[in-house]
């Protein structure tokens, strides 16, 4: 009878395994409801009553702020509340972008439990839109006359995916080399505006035991912009190939190396290795850092000089990429939360609550028209260092989107590391890692 | 030739008639229902959180899910294929290799550390309770909290560890950064948290192993070390099975400490299964391939636990 039993229960196993061979025939995953397409009453364009909250509704909104915002985040939501009367806004602290990226996947898979705003690290942006997790916001931008306009071009293209809109961007930053400003007067350290002035200025920077600047090599998207303005595709226009085996790639990341090996700059690797660099520029035992302007407070706030910001030097271009965190709807809520949602996304990516965030932060202003209003001079004057960035605002570029783009990023910056910190030839690792790079991207 | 058959033939069928099938009684069938009734409420929660998931592991793993998309398409044997025929293999290979090393390392430190301390601590004082309580401890600690504690002193610049390394006269060490040392440092962590707890176990099981032995031992000339080696390991030898199996089967899940600590890294070198596993899933949204990898550890956790079963019913002793 045992017998007989384990023979059916394999037989049932294997069953469920076969069932799953037939190729090409498709099955749905568990939800609770679908996203619909968004009309108006005529079947036009939906209107802006479509979108009102009627009746009283409380929401969650999912966010990554660590505590040291809490108090912002309480006025901020406080003010929406009074604004809105209908709206109950449930703010929820969900740990890192990581840890976010965790819960609100599996709340999509489980489909009851979404909240009806939520932030996005900016690389989740392109698999988030690619599956259909984010509500399209362009009827509710087009209804409500929302000004997307006023964003940064790149910033605006950073939150689209597939020429339409799945979120907004709303705690912004971008790549920067925060330099001592004090050390910098002192000694009269010019800083590098293009590729070819890096050597004088690693030369000059660097002396005394003390680095010219540190390459934080525990996240590529800190190095990726020496690639991307000397022209290096990451991933060529077929999608399934890189750039990086090219002669002008194996040149920049031998030129990385050599500063490394010249005792120049160190490549900070490793769990720790931002607290660590961090550090190391507080102590004064370099000269630069390579990092966040989210970070822009906490340099200035445990710096005993004056910090300068001084944007990444360039070639045949001069540009950065979007960094931070971005506003999206899940697509599957009801249309009562997804209303009740837009408002507090709105709201929260208005010009008065970007500035808000912007001054208690290290994050950037969103908007063009601040800039040459009051308030960015106001901002200015308070963040003088951010001018560097002000001016470059339209060379904020989006992220790489690629369905691969975290394991190719990984198999990057782990032959970089491992090349650099242990004298490897970084010519042929890096060849060799373009074979598995590619396979990657072409397996995607 | 005439052939006869065998003489207890015609014996056995009229004593089996003879013997009637005992039927259970209602009382007794009442009880066996009751029995079940009781079991129901456990036994349907392992189905829907454990068996069920582990069936439609195996049916994921036939299609190209990402757990965020509504709809899926099942694409046969693919993702098998790229475990074992395609790019996976390598990193599956690799990684098998961490977690076997890690669980290696975490076993001999559970079995002979544990040992060995409850031997040192098996005296009946109030200091010794302390110390005995000071060194339990970390089991209850979280683990990200501990490996959070461990980084701060591991720390390649301003660790305490390589603090004291240096005022002896070594070179500082890159513990947590670098491949060779990455592993050791995430055992250092398991070492401080599991020790004491088997310590806990191994103990009860020493108090618990009668006196006559070592007297009668003693009488014959045994020394300290023979007595030991003859005496208390085998008759520990229950308590070591229990410590083994539930200290491969958690080491080989291990999972918290590596993400605090290595996040996998350097270079692969503490890329264990199950954050493998993670990485694959949440970090490259490929629910698919991390199921196969998942179906593919399930089989082997299973194998090496039936075969430690099965060997732990010929050798271990539990005559004690």
């Amino acid at each position: 009878m045992k017998k007989v039993l384990a023979i059916v229960l394999a037989a049932a196993l294997a069953l469920t395994t076969l069932a799953g061979c037939s190729g090409g025939s498709t099955g749905t995953a568990p939800a609770s409801s679908s996203s619909t397409a968004l009309t108006g009453e005529d079947g036009g364009a939906p209107t802006a009553d479509q979108f009102e909250v009627t009746e009283p509704i409380e929401i969650e909104w999912w966010h990554a702020q660590e505590s040291q915002y809490a108090e912002t985040i309480d006025k901020v939501i406080a003010d929406f509340e009074a604004q809105n009367p209908n709206i109950k806004v449930n703010a929820i602290y969900q740990g890192s972008y990581t840890e976010l990226n965790e819960k609100l996947i599996a709340a999509q898979a489980a489909g009851n439990t979404l909240p009806a705003l939520v932030v996005a690290n900016t690389p989740y942006v392109a698999e988030y839109g690619a599956s259909g997790l984010c509500e399209v916001l362009d009827p509710y931008i087009e209804a409500t006359g929302f000004e997307i306009d006023d964003f940064g071009e790149g910033l605006v293209a950073s939150t689209q995916y597939d020429g339409q809109q799945v979120a907004l961007p709303f705690l912004i930053s971008t790549q920067i080399m925060f330099y001592n400003k004090t050390m910098a007067d002192e000694e009269g350290i010019k800083l590098p505006e293009t590729w070819d002035e890096m050597d004088a200025f690693m030369e000059a920077a660097s002396k005394d035991g003390r680095y010219a600047t540190v390459f934080p090599g525990w996240d590529q998207w800190y190095f990726e912009p020496y690639y991307l303005n000397r022209g290096v595709k990451l991933v060529n226009d077929d999608q399934v190939s890189t750039d990086l085996d090219s002669d002008l790639a194996i040149e920049t990341a031998q030129k990385l190396k050599e500063w490394c090996d010249k005792g120049y700059a160190y490549w900070a690797y490793g769990t720790d290795a931002s607290s660590i660099m961090r550090q190391n520029f507080i102590d004064g035992k370099t000269f630069s850092v390579m990092h966040t302007t989210s970070l822009y407070n906490t340099y200035v706030d445990n710096c005993d000089f004056e910090v300068g910001m001084h944007y990444y030097p360039g070639d045949v271009t001069r540009d950065s990429e979007v960094g931070g965190c971005v506003l999206l709807i899940p697509a599957k809520n009801s249309q009562e939360v997804k209303n009740a949602g837009w408002k507090l996304l709105s709201y929260l990516c208005s010009k008065e609550v970007n500035m808000i965030w912007a001054s208690e932060s290290g994050y950037m202003p969103t908007r063009n028209s601040v800039l040459q209003t009051e308030e960015g001079e106001a901002f200015l004057a308070e963040k003088p260092a951010f001018k560097a960035v002000f001016d470059n605002l339209d060379n904020i570029n989006p992220r790489i989107q690629h369905p691969a783009w975290s394991s190719f990023a990984n198999i990057w910056k782990e032959t970089m590391a491992k090349s650099i910190l242990e004298n490897g030839d970084i010519a042929a690792d890096m060849k060799n890692a373009v074979t598995e790079m590619n396979e990657v991207l072409s397996d995607a | 030739m005439k052939t006869t058959a065998p003489a207890n033939t015609s014996v056995s069928k009229p004593m089996a008639a003879e013997i009637p099938f005992n039927k259970p009684s209602k009382l007794k069938r009442m009880e066996q229902f009751k029995d079940l009734l009781c079991v129901i409420p456990a036994l349907i929660f392992l189905v829907i959180f454990t068996y069920y998931p582990i069936v439609d592991l195996f049916r994921i793993s036939f299609t190209d899910w990402n757990l965020i998309k509504d709809t899926y398409t099942y694409v046969g044997a693919k993702n098998w294929i790229w475990l074992f025929q395609g790019s996976g293999w390598d990193t599956f290979l690799q990684s098998l290799k961490v977690t076997a090393l890690y669980t290696l390392g975490e076993l001999t430190i559970t079995l002979v550390g544990g040992i060995l301390l409850a031997l040192l601590f098996n005296r009946i004082s109030k200091p010794f309770s302390a110390m005995r309580a000071i060194v339990f401890m970390p089991k209850y600690i979280a683990v990200s909290t501990s490996a959070i504690v461990f980084l701060w002193i591991l720390n390649g610049e301003s660790g305490i560890l390589n603090y004291v390394l240096n005022k002896l006269g070594f070179e500082s060490v890159a513990w947590t950064t670098s491949e060779k040392t990455a592993l050791l440092s995430v055992l250092m962590l398991t070492a401080w948290r599991v020790v004491g707890y088997a310590m806990m176990i191994y103990l009860s099981a020493i108090r618990g192993i009668s006196q006559d032995y070592y007297e009668a031992a003693s009488l014959d000339g045994a020394n300290g070390f023979q007595q030991f080696w003859r005496i208390t390991v085998p008759l520990l030898s229950p308590t070591t099975l229990f410590l083994f199996v539930t200290t491969f089967i958690a080491s080989m899940k291990v999972f918290q400490s590596v993400d605090v600590m290595t996040e996998g890294g350097p270079y692969g070198s503490t890329q264990v299964m199950v954050h493998w596993i993670y990485e694959l899933a949440f970090k490259d949204f490929r629910v698919d391939r991390a199921a196969v990898v998942s179906c593919v550890f399930f089989i082997i956790l299973v194998t090496f636990t039936a075969a430690t079963l099965k060997w732990s019913n010929k050798s271990v002793n539990y005559d004690s």
